[in-house]
């Protein structure tokens, strides 16, 4: 499918025509990380969407990272009442074709981990006895939500394995 | 081929009950999902991902960020055993996420539900 030259056009009428003109990705990726500050809390699982999977493969619809990471800025500002920098989620030029792991950034997992997850997770992952954050596939993780609360990464799995 | 028509205003065919295109864009969902028994979505728009915080606790991230966080999110669980009921709690929100927990109204807990269908209504960035 042809991407049309997007730059400059809302990122949500991007994503629209993604979304009639692509068909959906069911990635098996999950992305597994605890919060060194809240160590009681279970691992959480990050779940790609299917959606936003085929048009960061696609290319050419999705804004730079680094355009979220200036509004979460602003956001992050005490006197923040609405964003006025949107423009740059439209009119920065869209990002190329990523696969799982090739293309701008590293490919889309790499993307998608620094867009969502915190970044004193993301930046430290593999500081300390065992990793804060662990790329797999849905097949290693429990079948069933028993015991959802539970579930931590495995002390077992150091970082030192991992760099391995 | 592809197609753009450009009007202010929409009307039925006897030239009564007009609607502004605005109103129509402004009050349409920006982002929904469905969910079903966990994190994956079968179907949605304008969603990033969802994160799976533990029991009944969902964050759901946005690809295109709202204006600011007072857009509007109407939310329905559906319970797992079929018996007794959930309410839905926010626990944060921001322009560019929302997270939220499913409680069970008979015991107070947080549970899984079944799915959730979620939407949301606002101004975009």
């Amino acid at each position: 499918m042809q991407t049309p030259q997007f730059q400059g056009t809302h990122l949500f009428d991007r994503l629209c025509w993604a979304k009639e003109n692509l068909d959906g990705v069911q990635s098996d990726i999950r992305i597994v990380f605890e919060d060194p500050n809240d160590m009681d809390a279970p691992a959480k699982i990050l779940v790609p969407d299917p959606n936003w999977v085929s048009a960061a493969e696609n290319g050419g619809v999705l804004p730079p990272v680094e355009s979220y990471w200036e509004l979460a800025k602003d956001e992050a500002q005490p006197d923040f009442v609405k964003h006025t920098r949107g423009y740059l989620l439209h009119n920065t030029e869209p990002v190329g074709p990523m696969t799982e792991t090739t293309g701008p950034y590293g490919g889309w997992v790499n993307y998608i981990i620094m867009k969502d997850i915190p970044q004193h997770i993301w930046r430290n992952w593999n500081e300390g006895n065992k990793p804060k954050m662990v790329i797999c596939r849905k097949d290693q993780l429990p079948s069933t939500r028993e015991w959802r609360n539970a579930w931590k990464i495995s002390e077992e799995l150091t970082t030192q394995e991992l760099a391995a | 081929m592809a197609s753009e028509l450009r009007v202010n205003t929409l009307k039925d065919a006897s030239g009564n009950n007009s609607i502004a295109t605005s109103f129509v864009a402004g009050g349409s969902a920006k982002c929904w999902a469905i969910t079903d028994n966990g994190a994956a979505a079968p179907d949605s728009l304008n969603l990033t991902n969802i994160v799976d915080n533990g029991t009944g606790d969902f964050t759901f991230n946005i690809a295109t960020d709202f204006g600011s966080v007072n857009y509007s999110h109407p939310i329905v669980p559906a319970d797992n055993d079929g018996g007794g009921g959930q309410d839905i709690t926010v626990t944060s929100k921001a322009a560019g996420s929302i997270r939220i927990g499913t409680i069970r109204d008979d015991s107070n807990k947080f549970d899984n539900a079944h799915f959730l269908s979620v939407s949301m209504f606002g101004d975009l960035a």
